[in-house]
């Protein structure tokens, strides 16, 4: 199941902190997503993309995960070498285009380009 | 029952946002609209703009934006409220003045809120890190209470410079709310929703499929966007709509990925006035596009005021990219990265990123695959260079590929960057004396 399937999102910047909003749409969603997406198994997902550490916090009355990943934009959004300015309002769908399961037991893992690559 | 104490409107949402939400809202019969014109970069040309002319510095689209609101806002008793004065908001000020003469408005009285600039006490400025090179300036973020003294001694327009965004709302609800840290909080919190205005309201949001959602807006719908509007009650709480008549989306969930959006820790959430609490904070649906808001909480003010230092380092980014069409083009487009790299082999691999736009370019290695063969593809260079010099050397080495490398490469396009860092410090309170600078049509 794809993460953006049971949660909407949306990314924001501050100097050389991405973060990271996800509110899922229903309880069920919501626990599922606290169970697959923690720090210790997004970390070597997000640095693939962005260096630096992966911190959560839950507000389970908006049913909404936030992640915060302090030094993903070094130098800020003007210092990126990214084609453009503000790539990172794109980020959101390093976290929505994941797939997370529950039979059993939880997975997460990213789309995989090889693989998926005609 | 707490009751209403006023109606807020949240007409622009950043310096370039569109002009005509405003004058929707006004005609709504809000009691304030507030143009948020000012993201922390924006000083930085204004900046540049004072020190060429003492008359210059603030927002250049000043006239373009207020031209068709300062009638609407005249006729209906609308207060507008903007940090569109950005680095000179004394200029902004007389220059809001004049125009509203120009337009037959006179006796519109416009406030500037002076005091924002500290680039003389940065030495005071507690620094995240060394500023490592000459400040191009300093400000710090000002909270809602000279922007409200002004309003409550009769300001039409209240022009800032840096202010919290937020404090730009909260500064019209402060003297009607009851006593207490949590009502301003919730003005606070009302504040942060809106600030970045059609973002509240559908924009920039995707709803999930099959989740009985509304749907996605229309272009016509995205085109006409309604910006958001509350009516804030007098304990701080709120209700969040549209416009009547204007295309939107205000629901529990467009509310909650604005209310967390820049947000860090939900429960400590840092302005200049208070620190304020989201994490008990509920969404009520109240019908089509009305939601309540409540629950925010006081965490007692912050020690100190945030200001944002601007550094200016030599050289520029340069981002230049050319395009391939027709069959194949992807793998031309493969094999002209490659060759720009063997070119631009002097740039340190930090330096320098070659991207095919059209396969990845934005998210990288998150990319979804690629799916058939592309119709046309853009390969990208942006590059830290030193001075105009390597700059040119870029685009040189670019442009270069039409005659030299793979064929039918074209619509070279390039653009030139300065290097801005922004650093965050922090200031004592006292250091930060602010006052008012009245004009008047």
């Amino acid at each position: 199941m794809r993460v953006g399937d049971i949660a909407a999102g949306r990314a924001g910047d501050k100097g050389d902190t991405l973060d990271l909003s996800l509110v899922a749409c229903d309880q069920a969603a919501y626990e599922l997503l606290c169970k697959a997406l923690t720090p210790e198994r997004l970390q070597p997902l997000m640095n693939r993309i962005v260096p630096g550490p992966v911190m959560r916090y839950e507000v389970p009355g908006l049913r909404a995960l936030k992640f915060v990943l302090p030094q993903a934009l070094p130098g800020g959004v003007y210092a990126s070498l990214h084609p453009g300015l503000h790539w990172q309002k794109a980020a959101i769908w390093l976290l929505l285009d994941l797939h997370v399961e529950d039979e059993g037991h939880t997975l997460l893992a990213p789309v995989d380009r090889q693989e998926r690559r005609p | 029952m707490t009751h209403q104490v006023c109606v807020l409107g949240a007409g622009a949402g950043f310096a370039g946002d569109r002009v005509d939400p405003a004058v929707v809202l006004a005609r709504a019969g809000v009691d304030a609209v507030v143009l948020e014109c000012l993201a922390e970069r924006t000083l930085v040309p204004a900046i540049r703009a004072r020190r060429d002319n003492p008359q210059a510095g603030y927002d250049p689209r000043l006239v373009r934006r207020l031209t068709p609101l300062l009638p609407v806002a005249r006729e209906k008793g609308c207060r507008i409220v903007s940090n569109l004065g950005a680095a000179n908001p004394v200029a902004a000020a007389e220059r809001i003045a004049r125009l509203a003469r120009e337009l037959g408005l006179p006796g519109l009285k416009v406030a500037a809120v002076v005091g924002d600039d500290v680039s003389d006490r940065a030495a005071q400025v507690r620094w995240v890190r060394e500023p490592g090179a000459p400040l191009l300036g300093a400000h710090a973020y000002l909270g809602c209470h000279r922007l409200a003294d002004a309003l409550a001694q009769g300001a039409d327009v209240v022009v800032t410079g840096r202010v919290a965004d937020s404090a730009l709302f909260s500064a019209v609800a402060r003297d009607r709310l009851v006593p207490g840290e949590d009502a301003l909080a919730g003005a606070i919190g009302v504040g942060h929703l809106l600030e970045c205005g059609g973002q509240l309201t559908g924009g920039n949001y995707e709803p999930i499929a099959g989740a009985g959602l509304p749907p996605p807006l229309s272009a016509e719908q995205y085109a006409s966007l309604g910006y958001p509007l509350a009516r804030v009650m007098a304990d701080g709480s709120a209700e969040i709509g549209l416009p009547p008549g204007a295309p939107g989306i205000v629901d529990a969930l467009t509310c909650s990925l604005q209310l967390l959006y820049e947000v860090h820790d939900p429960s400590y959430y840092a302005t200049p006035d208070l620190v304020v609490d989201f994490s008990g904070v509920r969404f009520e649906t109240l019908g089509e596009n009305r939601v309540r808001m409540s629950g925010v909480r006081s965490k007692g003010p912050p020690p100190t005021l945030k200001v944002a230092g601007f550094v200016d380092r030599p050289g520029f980014i340069m981002d230049c990219e050319i395009a391939l069409a027709g069959a194949g083009a992807r793998e031309r487009a493969e094999v002209m990265a490659q060759a720009l790299r063997l070119r631009l082999g002097d740039w340190a691999d930090g330096d320098i990123a070659v991207d095919l736009v059209g396969a990845g370019s934005v998210l990288r290695a998150g990319s979804q695959p690629m799916q058939g063969p592309a119709p046309e593809m853009r390969v990208h260079v942006s590059a830290r260079c030193s001075d105009g010099e390597q700059a040119q050397i870029i685009e040189d080495e670019v442009y270069a590929m039409t005659l030299s490398g793979p064929a039918g490469g074209c619509s070279v396009r390039s653009e030139k960057r300065p290097r801005i860092e922004v650093l965050d410090g922090f200031i004592e309170h006292q250091q930060v004396p602010t006052q008012l600078h009245w004009s008047q049509s």
